[in-house]
């Protein structure tokens, strides 16, 4: 352990990310439940306090607010441990559940000699960082790097270990941020600094804060020092430091020898591409859900082909059977030259229980899987919103009482007791079609016979008033509809068939 | 020719070929027991050859058109059909085209289960063709009610429908108008559904392996809150349809019952 070197990068103006740039004298706050979570210069020199009331913060210094953006932040993030990859393999974020302040750790030891020393590494971060404001914090642990972010002390480049305990020595337990009970249960019994805390470790071993404060903040002690618990025997295995995975996806590129024309002559290289997906995502238990396409000739021109499926998957055939329909659809737009795959989003592969099947009867597995693939198929010919279930959905209006939902989405068949029995009919017009109402005789199509009603339907008297009586009614071909007479316009309509 | 290689045409015995379940015998209906599904109307299964809608094949229901120039044909199809259906406990029933959107309440109500029907819209010949063939060659597919579109069908097309079903295993039913009865078609049943005041008719014009359906007509009964109030006279006598707020017939029953002394 005592071989380790971390590096914290706390990101203190990281809420801003999200939101357009402004000018320096200009206040701008960010809230998190109407609380002001970060504050900029202006706005602080303003009297505007962390965790100040957003009415209060906007008396104060006539900011401009925004709320906090998380997934922006995370992605913000996201992209440095990235690009800070190429440093060290060992990076990875920092967040805290209670405070704001949010940034990376990298442990840095093992590039030292790569990049010439800590100081020439330090530099590169720096530069690397140029784009937000950045606090540094070098110490031998995780913790006590971040600790010392707060210092900003310099970075010489002959730092020690006993260097970084003394630093640490000095730092106030206020800066305890995530441990706020323990801390107010310090600050009572007298501990000021973390100095204070390491002399009682020294004096009565790390057994007192345990007892008194709890594991998890004797746990967090150790950590922060980089102290054994043990006394007696060190412990034989350095907790493991956690490796950075970049995001994987798959690429390939295929050159023909001669330009094709014919849809037919793509088939085979297709299958082949495909196929090295297919290893690809077996290899690596993933799978993928959307593949791309990008077709090229000669002078570079492109066109692309998006393929989706509903579920994800790890093997090629259904991709490629996708990708044939798309293909017949259309007309090559040039003649191809080169093909390019590429997979960007993928998923760990879920691997699907199997069931002893004794009966010999397919599994439901199966059933959702053939699903997909007949899904698949037919959007890609009919396009999305083409395949769909109906589902029952509460309403007074009738025609909002039936929605549309993917093939995937399970439906809702309970029906009210009220309308259990009310007559509906099985075929909807989505807008109901004009019923001609001459000389006592209803007529669409064929003059029409009520035969069972009114039954009388009210709603939206908070928008547009609805107020319809519908009956069954019988035209003289023996159809029987669903229609209604409209009590605020006065006029009939004809809203649907009775066919069961 | 080699006098030791056995020709392959001559194995084949007549015996063998009677075997084969497509083989037109003439009025002997000697066929091959053929897969069929109950069609929950007693009637019509003493119909059918097989005593069930016939499976695997091709099925044509010629309807008169609701909505003319359209293809909006619909004359009791669910009020034929839900029984069949309802007894399907597997697999996907798949509406191709429909003429107009189901209405869930209404098909909770005919106890079709919607978590297993999927609506599939497909107005152009080609994409239906296409659709048809992929549903019907697909094993989730149990039963498929696909609607004619607006083009019509000609014998090349349906015959492509015809294999595709032979491929499958599930109920393949296809919705057309009146008016292409009297056109050729390979579908091995076909029937006509005109709708009445009181009844469903259902008439059985072609079957494959029977000539004795052309005359074969059925009527189903409708639910009784289908069927015309009864008349004026008639009501102290009768019991009256159901409904549950007919406020007419709440008024009509009482003014009938003052009348009787």
């Amino acid at each position: 352990m005592k071989n380790r070197l971390w590096l914290a990068l706390r990101l203190p103006d990281l809420p801003l990310v999200s939101f357009p740039v402004h000018p320096e004298e200009q206040a701008v706050c960010v809230l998190e439940k109407q609380r002001v979570i970060y504050a900029n210069t202006a706005a602080l020199g303003a009297g505007v306090d962390i965790g100040m009331d957003v009415t209060r913060a906007r008396l104060l210094s006539d900011c401009i607010t925004y709320q906090r953006d998380m997934q922006r932040e995370q992605e913000y993030l996201e992209q440095l441990t990235a690009h800070l990859y190429t440093f060290t393999p060992y990076v990875h974020i920092r967040r805290s559940n209670i405070v704001p302040d949010s940034g990376l750790l990298l442990e840095i030891s093992r590039c030292l000699k790569l990049f010439g020393g800590l100081k020439n590494l330090c530099g590169k971060i720096a530069t690397a960082m140029a784009d937000i404001s950045t606090a540094y914090g070098l110490a031998h642990t995780e913790e006590g790097a971040w600790l010392l972010s707060y210092d900003n002390s310099p970075i010489s480049g002959d730092e020690n270990p006993a260097d970084f305990i003394a630093r640490l020595n000095h730092v106030p337990i206020a800066r305890l941020a995530d441990w706020r009970d323990e801390v107010e249960a310090l600050k009572r019994t007298g501990f000021n600094t973390l100095g204070d805390i390491s002399r009682q470790i020294e004096t009565q071993s790390i057994s007192s804060i345990k007892k008194r404060l709890g594991k998890d903040f004797a746990d967090f002690i150790t950590r922060l020092f980089g102290i054994e618990q043990n006394f007696q025997q060190t412990a034989l295995f350095e907790k493991p430091v956690q490796t950075y995975q970049p995001k994987e996806f798959f690429f390939d590129t295929m050159q023909f020898d001669y330009p094709i024309t014919q849809v037919e002559q793509l088939h085979t290289p297709l299958e082949q591409m495909l196929q090295q997906l297919g290893a690809f995502l077996r290899k690596r238990k993933l799978a993928c859900q959307k593949v791309e396409w990008r077709l090229f000739d000669i002078y570079q021109n492109s066109h692309h082909l998006s393929v989706h499926c509903a579920i994800p998957q790890n093997t090629w055939k259904l991709f490629y059977d996708l990708t044939l329909i798309q293909l017949e659809s259309q007309q090559l737009p040039f003649a191809v030259d080169a093909i390019e795959l590429t997979c960007q989003h993928l998923q760990k592969w879920q691997e699907q229980n199997q069931s002893l099947d004794f009966s010999g009867r397919r599994s439901k597995n199966r059933g959702g899987n053939d699903l997909a693939l007949l899904e698949g198929k037919l959007k890609a010919r009919l396009g999305e919103q083409a395949i769909f279930k109906v589902s029952y959905k509460d309403s007074h209006i009738s025609e909002q009482t039936c929605e549309k939902l993917s093939a995937f989405t399970p439906v809702n068949q309970q029906l009210p007791q009220i309308h259990q029995h009310a007559l509906r009919p099985t075929w909807l017009f989505e807008n109901p079609l004009p019923a001609q109402y001459r000389q006592q005789t209803l007529s669409w199509r064929g003059t029409l016979q009520l035969l069972t009603g009114p039954e009388r339907i009210e709603g939206y008297w908070w928008a547009a008033p609805k107020a319809r009586d519908y009956y069954i009614a019988a035209r003289e071909d023996g159809l029987r509809v669903w229609v209604y007479k409209d009590l605020v316009e006065g006029s009939w309509f004809v809203q649907g068939v009775f066919a069961g | 020719m080699n006098p030791d290689k056995p020709n392959p045409n001559k194995l084949i015995t007549l015996e063998q070929l009677l075997q084969r379940g497509d083989i037109w015998r003439g009025q002997s209906q000697g066929f091959a027991p053929q897969a069929a599904l109950d069609s929950g109307h007693a009637e019509l299964n003493e119909c059918l050859l097989h005593k069930g809608w016939p499976l695997a094949s091709l099925v044509e229901i010629c309807q008169p058109a609701a909505l003319n120039g359209t293809n909006m044909v619909s004359q009791g199809e669910w009020l034929l059909l839900a029984p069949a259906l309802r007894q399907l406990k597997e697999g996907y029933t798949v509406l191709l085209n429909p003429p107009a959107l189901p209405f869930a309440p209404g098909l909770i109500q005919a106890g079709i289960d919607l978590d297993r029907l999927l609506v599939v819209a497909a107005e152009k010949k080609a994409d239906f063709l296409a659709s048809f063939t992929e549903l019907a060659r697909a094993d989730i597919c149990t039963a498929l009610m696909a609607w004619q579109p607006k083009h019509n069908l000609s014998y090349t097309e349906l015959r492509k429908c015809q294999l595709a079903c032979s491929e499958g295993k599930g109920l393949y039913l296809l919705f057309r108008p009146l008016s292409v009865r009297q056109q050729s078609s390979p579908a091995a049943l076909r029937l006509r559904a005109q709708l009445h005041l009181r009844s469903l008719e259902i008439q059985v014009f072609k079957q494959k392996g029977s000539l004795n359906s052309a005359n074969t007509s059925i009527h189903l009964a409708l639910p009784e809150t289908w069927l015309p109030i009864a008349a004026h006279a008639n009501l102290g006598q009768e019991q009256s349809p159901p409904s549950t707020h007919s406020t007419n017939n709440v008024s009509s029953i009482k003014r009938a019952k003052r009348k009787v002394p």
